[in-house]
C-alpha cells in the first residue's frame, strides 16, 4: 500500500528506534543515525520526522521524569508500535522484491 | 570545563518551540552539548535547524491543514442545512460579483479576439473624436510601418459609421466600420468565407466591397456561401459581398457590434474630398497599429509622436489642432464615450454587488457564531488540554475554507446563469446599432471568484475565529451562558445587514421613481399620437430635385390619408439622436456647435412646439429664397441678450475660412428636449429642408387614433407612393422616448435585482437570529408560559425582538442612505436622491420582509408546550 511505504530517513529513523530499544530518545537516535547511517542530522529534522511518525500512529512517545542531567529537562522516549513495524516490512518486502534478480555487475 | 548552552539561542528556541517540546529538544541540546565539550556555532545551527523545519511550508501547513479540512468537511456533513444554507448565500453573493466582474473585465480588458491582441494600439489624440486625416494616416504608415526595423508592422486607418443596409429590399440601420486595406492583414484575421480587402479594393473608382460579419451572414442569408458576389446597398451605392469575417469578430468597437466593413475609400464622401489633391484635413480616420516584433510601447509611442509632428509640419494646415497623440494598448471598449458610461455602470454595479456579498458573508459570519455558542464547551476542553487558540482558531478558518470553496464554485455555476441573462438584459442602444457582450467565463472571472471567496472566508471567520480561541474561560465550560456579549455582536450582524440591504433597496426604488419621473418630464414638444418612419430618398432614383418633389408629393398623400391628423418631415427624431451645426453671430467671431435639425414645413404644428416669436418655415422659404433659420428660446437668450432675435443674421458652417451660408432668423420656439429627456437647455437651430437637402429623413404623422396601429397602414402608403423606397424602423415617438431611459431603466432593473437579492439574505439573517433567541430561551418561554404568559405574549415578545432590531437597522440605514444616495443623482432625472416616496417604500417593504423573518420563529415560540420546554436539557 502506498501511504504506508516508508520515506528512506523514516526507515532509518524507525530502524534506530528498534536498535536502541529501551533507551530511544533524541541524543542517541541521532548518534545511532550518524555512526552507522554516516549521515549528520539535525535536531529539528529529527524531530519533525518523529512528529510525523508519531501522527501516523508508527512510534508513541512519552516522558521520563526529570533527571538531574541536562539542566533538570525530562526526556522524551521513543518506542515503535506495531503499525510502524508492519510498515517496515512492507517497505523491506518491497525493496526485496525489487533486488530479486537483480545483479549490479 | 564545558561552557554553558547559549543563553540567546536557547531562549529562541523555548520562544519557537513552548512547553513541553522546546523542554525536550532543549534537554537533548545541552545533553549533548555537553557531551562534546561546547560548539556555539554547532548549537545555534541545530537551533535554526528547528526554525527552517518548522517555516517549511509543508510544515505549516499540510499534516494539520489536512486534518483540519477533514474535520471541517466532518462538521459540515453532520449539518447539511447549515452547510447549504451558508454556501448558497455564498455563492449568490460570489456569483453576482463575478457576473459583473465579467462585464467589467470584458468592458475594460478584454483583447480583440485576434492573434497575439498584446502587440496591438489604439492611437487616438487628446479631446478630439479621430486622430488625424487619412492623407496623414497614408503618410504615417509609410514612414513608420513595414519592415526593416519600422516601429510598427502596420497601422490601420479606420471609423465606425452608423448607415443602413439594404439587402434584397430589407432595410436596416446598422453599424459598420470603414478601414483601410491593410485591416485583416494587421490585425491577422482571416475571412470565414470568401476573402477581406486587398490594395485594388482602396483605388478610387474601384468597384465597392464588403466584408460582412458572421451575424449579418447569418441573419440576411442564412450562411449561405450563396452570399459571395451578392450586391448589397450601404446607403447611395452598391456594394458587392466579398467575404464574411470569422465568428466572435465583431469590430475594433466592443461592446458595439460590427454588421459589416467597407474599405474607408469606398465611402462616397471620401472620394469627393480625395479628389481634391490639396486636400489635407478631411477626411478623418481613426488609428490602430500593430507593434514590430522588438518594440516596446513607449518606443512607439515616442516614433509616432515624432513622425506626426514632422508630417503636421511638413504639411501645413488651416486648423490648429493641438491634442496630442496618445497611445494605448487595444482592450475593452474602444470608444471613449462607451468606456465612460461603462465606468459608471460598473462601479455602481461592482459597489451594490460588493454590499451584496458583505450581507452574505455576514450571515456565513453569524451561523459560524452560532456553532461557536454549541461547540463551547468542547473548545474549552481542548484548550484545557494543551490546544492552543491558534490550532482552536484553525478549525473555524479551516470550515470558512471548505464552505467559501463550496461557495465558489456554486458562485461560478450562478455566474454562468446570470451572465446568461445580463447579457440578454443588456438593451440595444437606440441609433447605435446592436451591443454584444459576449460575457464567458475564462481564467480572470475564475480568479476573481477566488479570490472573493478568499476575501470573504477571511471576512466571516476573523470574528467567530477570535470567538472560538476565547473559549478558554472557566463559564465556557458549561453549555449556557452563551453570554450577552457574543449576542449583542449578532444583533450588530443583524443590524448592519438590514441597513446595508435597505440602502440598496432605496437605492432601487429611487431609479424605479426616477423612470417614473422622467416619463413625467415635459419634453416640450407633443409624443402622443405620433409616430416616425425613417426612409432614405437618395441617388440614383433621386436627385436632390425629384427628391423634393416626391417628399411633397408624399406629404400630401399622407396627409389624405384617413387617421391622419397631420403629417411632417424632419432630418433628426426626437430623443433619439441630433445633429450639429456650427452657427456665429457675426463673421469674425468663432463659430460653436449648436444642436440643428432640418425640418420641413408644418414641423412646429405636427410636433406642437409654440413658435414665441416670428413664423414658422414656409412653403417660399425655397432654395432661390434669402435663407432663413428658427432657432430656439436659449439659444436667443445667448446670441442676443436682450434684443430681438427676428432679422438678426446668423453664418453657419464650421469652416471659417469658406464661405459660409448667412441665415436670417425668421422665428424663435420654444425650449424642447431633444436628444434625452434630462438634458439642460440647449441651443438649437432648425433649418428648412428645401435649403438644405437631406435625404435621410424622418416622416413623423399625428394619427387620430393609435400611432402604434398606424404603422401597417403607413408602411402600405410609402409603398403606394414608391415600391422602391427603402424604409427602415417605424416607432411611436413615445417608444423613441422610452428606448432613450435605457439606462436607467436598465440599471434600475438590476438595482433591483440585486437589492432584493440582498434584502433575501439579509432576511435570512434576521430570521437565523431570531431562531437562535427562540432555542436559547426555550426554557425561559416554557416557564414564562406555564406561569401563564398567553401565547400573544410570547409571539409579541419574539417579534418584537426582531422588529427592534430592524428598527435599529432602518434608522441606519436612512442615515447611510442620506450619506450615499447624492451619488445616484447623474441618473435621477432631477428627482430628488432624499426622495421621501422611495425612503417610505423601501422601508415598508424591509418591515413586511422583517415581520415574515421573525413570524416564522416566533410561531414556533408560541407553539412552545412548557412541560417539555421545563424537561429540557
Amino acid at each position: 500500500m502506498s501511504d504506508q511505504h516508508l520515506g528512506e530517513f523514516e526507515q532509518i529513523v524507525l530502524l534506530a528506534i528498534l536498535r536502541l530499544a529501551e533507551s530511544a530518545y533524541g541524543v542517541p537516535i541521532r548518534h545511532e543515525i550518524e555512526k552507522r547511517a554516516d549521515r549528520k542530522v539535525t535536531v529539528g529534522a529529527l524531530y519533525s520526522t518523529l512528529d510525523r511518525l508519531e501522527a501516523k500512529g508508527y512510534v508513541s512517545s512519552w516522558f521520563a521524569d526529570p533527571t538531574g542531567e541536562r539542566g533538570g529537562r525530562s526526556r522524551r522516549y521513543f518506542r515503535v508500535e506495531p503499525l510502524g513495524i508492519e510498515a517496515l516490512a512492507l517497505t523491506k518486502e518491497m525493496f526485496d522484491r525489487m533486488w530479486k534478480g537483480v545483479r549490479l555487475a | 570545563m564545558p561552557k554553558d548552552t547559549p543563553k540567546m539561542a536557547e531562549r529562541f528556541l523555548r520562544l519557537l518551540a513552548p512547553g513541553r517540546e522546546g523542554e525536550i529538544i532543549a534537554g537533548d541540546l545541552r545533553e549533548e552539548f555537553e557531551a562534546r565539550g561546547g560548539g556555539l556555532l554547532w548549537y545555534w545551527w541545530q537551533v535554526l535547524s528547528c526554525v527552517l523545519v518548522r517555516l517549511s511550508p509543508y510544515r505549516l501547513t499540510a499534516p494539520d491543514l489536512r486534518q483540519d479540512l477533514h474535520y471541517a468537511v466532518r462538521v459540515l456533513r453532520r449539518n447539511p442545512g447549515y452547510a447549504f444554507t451558508a454556501m448558497v448565500c455564498l455563492a449568490l453573493g460570489i456569483g453576482v460579483n463575478s457576473t459583473v466582474f465579467t462585464m467589467v473585465n470584458e468592458l475594460f480588458w478584454q483583447p480583440l479576439p485576434v492573434p497575439q491582441p498584446d502587440r496591438l494600439v489604439m492611437i487616438d489624440r487628446t479631446g478630439e473624436e479621430s486622430t488625424c486625416s487619412y492623407r496623414d494616416y497614408l503618410e504615417l504608415q509609410r514612414r513608420l510601418a513595414g519592415p526593416g526595423g519600422k516601429p510598427f508592422a502596420g497601422l490601420v486607418a479606420w471609423d465606425g459609421v452608423g448607415t443602413s443596409l439594404d439587402i434584397d429590399g430589407d432595410s436596416q440601420i446598422v453599424m459598420a466600420e470603414a478601414v483601410s486595406s491593410n485591416f485583416a492583414a494587421v490585425l491577422q484575421i482571416p475571412a470565414q468565407v470568401g476573402r477581406w480587402f486587398t490594395p485594388e479594393d482602396e483605388q478610387l473608382g474601384s468597384d465597392p466591397v464588403t466584408v460582412l460579419s458572421d451575424g449579418a451572414w447569418t441573419r440576411n442569408f442564412g450562411r449561405s456561401i450563396s452570399a459571395i458576389g451578392k450586391r448589397v446597398r450601404i446607403e447611395t451605392q452598391w456594394y458587392r459581398v466579398v467575404g464574411v469575417a470569422p465568428p466572435g469578430f465583431v469590430g475594433l468597437s466592443p461592446p458595439h457590434a460590427m454588421q459589416l466593413w467597407i474599405p474607408f475609400t469606398a465611402q462616397s464622401y471620401v472620394r469627393q474630398l480625395l479628389a481634391n489633391p490639396g486636400e489635407r484635413e478631411r477626411p478623418r480616420v481613426k488609428l490602430i497599429g500593430r507593434m514590430a516584433s522588438a518594440i516596446e510601447m513607449g518606443a512607439a509611442e515616442a516614433a509616432i509622436k515624432s513622425v506626426d509632428t514632422e508630417v503636421r509640419r511638413e504639411f501645413p494646415r488651416i486648423t490648429t489642432s493641438t491634442g496630442a497623440l496618445i497611445v494605448s494598448s487595444a482592450e475593452g471598449a474602444s470608444m471613449p464615450a462607451a468606456r465612460a458610461v461603462a465606468t459608471m455602470i460598473a462601479a455602481l454595479l461592482l459597489s451594490v454587488t460588493g454590499v451584496v456579498l458583505l450581507i452574505a458573508c455576514v450571515n456565513v459570519a453569524n451561523l459560524l457564531l452560532s456553532r461557536v455558542a454549541v461547540r463551547r464547551p468542547e473548545m474549552a476542553v481542548r484548550r484545557a488540554l494543551g490546544a492552543s487558540r491558534w490550532r482552536l482558531a484553525r478549525h473555524t478558518l479551516a470550515e470558512g475554507a471548505v464552505l467559501a470553496a463550496g461557495g465558489a464554485l456554486l458562485g461560478l455555476l450562478v455566474t454562468y446563469g446570470a451572465n446568461i441573462l445580463l447579457a440578454r438584459s443588456v438593451p440595444s442602444l437606440p441609433h447605435a446599432g446592436k451591443v454584444s457582450m459576449v460575457l464567458s467565463l475564462n481564467w480572470r472571472v475564475a480568479a476573481f471568484a477566488a479570490a472573493a471567496a478568499l476575501a470573504s472566508a477571511l471576512l466571516f471567520t476573523l470574528s467567530p475565529a477570535i470567538e472560538y480561541s476565547r473559549a478558554s474561560s472557566a463559564s465556557s465550560w458549561k453549555g449556557e451562558g452563551a453570554g450577552m456579549r457574543r449576542m449583542r455582536q449578532r444583533d450588530v450582524y443583524v443590524v448592519v445587514q438590514v441597513a446595508l440591504s435597505l440602502t440598496l433597496m432605496i437605492a432601487a426604488a429611487l431609479l424605479v421613481r426616477a423612470v417614473q419621473h422622467a416619463r413625467d418630464i415635459e419634453p416640450g414638444f407633443a409624443m402622443n399620437h405620433r409616430l416616425a418612419a425613417r426612409i432614405y430618398v437618395s441617388e440614383p432614383e433621386y436627385t436632390p430635385e425629384t427628391g423634393k418633389l416626391f417628399l411633397a408629393h408624399l406629404l400630401d398623400t399622407v396627409r389624405a390619408t384617413p387617421g391622419v391628423r397631420s403629417a411632417t418631415i424632419s432630418y433628426t427624431t426626437p430623443l433619439s439622436f441630433s445633429d450639429s451645426v456650427c452657427a456665429a453671430v457675426d463673421p469674425v467671431a468663432r463659430p460653436r456647435r449648436a444642436s440643428s435639425d432640418t425640418v420641413a414645413p408644418g414641423y412646429f404644428d405636427t410636433l406642437a412646439i409654440p413658435i414665441l416669436r416670428g413664423r414658422q418655415f414656409a412653403a417660399t422659404d425655397q432654395p432661390g429664397s434669402p435663407p432663413v433659420a428658427i432657432v430656439n428660446e436659449t439659444f436667443a437668450k445667448h446670441s442676443w441678450p436682450n434684443q430681438d432675435p427676428l432679422g438678426k443674421s446668423l453664418w453657419l458652417g464650421c469652416d471659417e475660412k469658406a464661405p459660409r451660408t448667412v441665415a436670417q432668423v425668421a422665428g424663435v420656439a420654444k425650449d424642447a428636449k431633444y436628444e434625452e429627456l434630462d438634458e439642460t437647455p440647449r441651443r438649437f437651430v432648425y433649418r428648412p429642408l428645401a435649403q438644405n437637402w437631406v435625404g435621410f429623413v424622418a416622416l413623423i404623422v399625428e394619427t387620430s387614433g393609435s400611432p402604434a396601429d398606424f404603422v401597417a397602414p403607413l408602411r402600405e402608403v410609402l409603398r403606394g407612393a414608391d415600391s422602391r423606397l427603402r424604409v427602415y424602423e417605424i416607432q411611436t415617438l413615445e417608444q423613441y422616448a422610452s428606448e432613450s431611459l435605457w439606462k436607467v431603466r436598465w440599471q434600475a432593473s438590476l438595482l433591483a435585482t440585486f437589492g432584493g437579492l440582498a434584502m433575501l439574505l439579509a432576511a435570512v439573517g434576521l430570521y437565523g437570529v431570531v431562531a437562535y433567541t427562540v432555542a436559547q430561551r426555550t426554557r425561559e418561554i416554557g416557564v414564562r408560559m406555564a406561569m401563564g404568559a398567553k401565547q400573544a405574549d410570547v409571539l409579541w415578545m419574539v417579534l418584537a425582538r426582531g422588529l427592534r432590531l430592524t428598527a435599529i437597522g432602518i434608522a441606519v440605514g436612512w442615515a447611510l442612505s442620506a450619506a450615499v444616495m447624492r451619488m445616484l443623482s447623474v441618473l435621477l432625472y432631477g428627482l430628488s436622491p432624499l426622495d421621501p416616496v422611495a425612503f417610505t417604500l423601501a422601508s415598508l417593504v424591509w418591515i413586511a420582509t422583517a415581520m415574515l423573518a421573525s413570524y416564522l420563529p416566533a410561531r414556533r415560540a408560541m407553539r412552545v408546550d412548557p412541560m417539555v420546554a421545563l424537561r429540557w436539557e
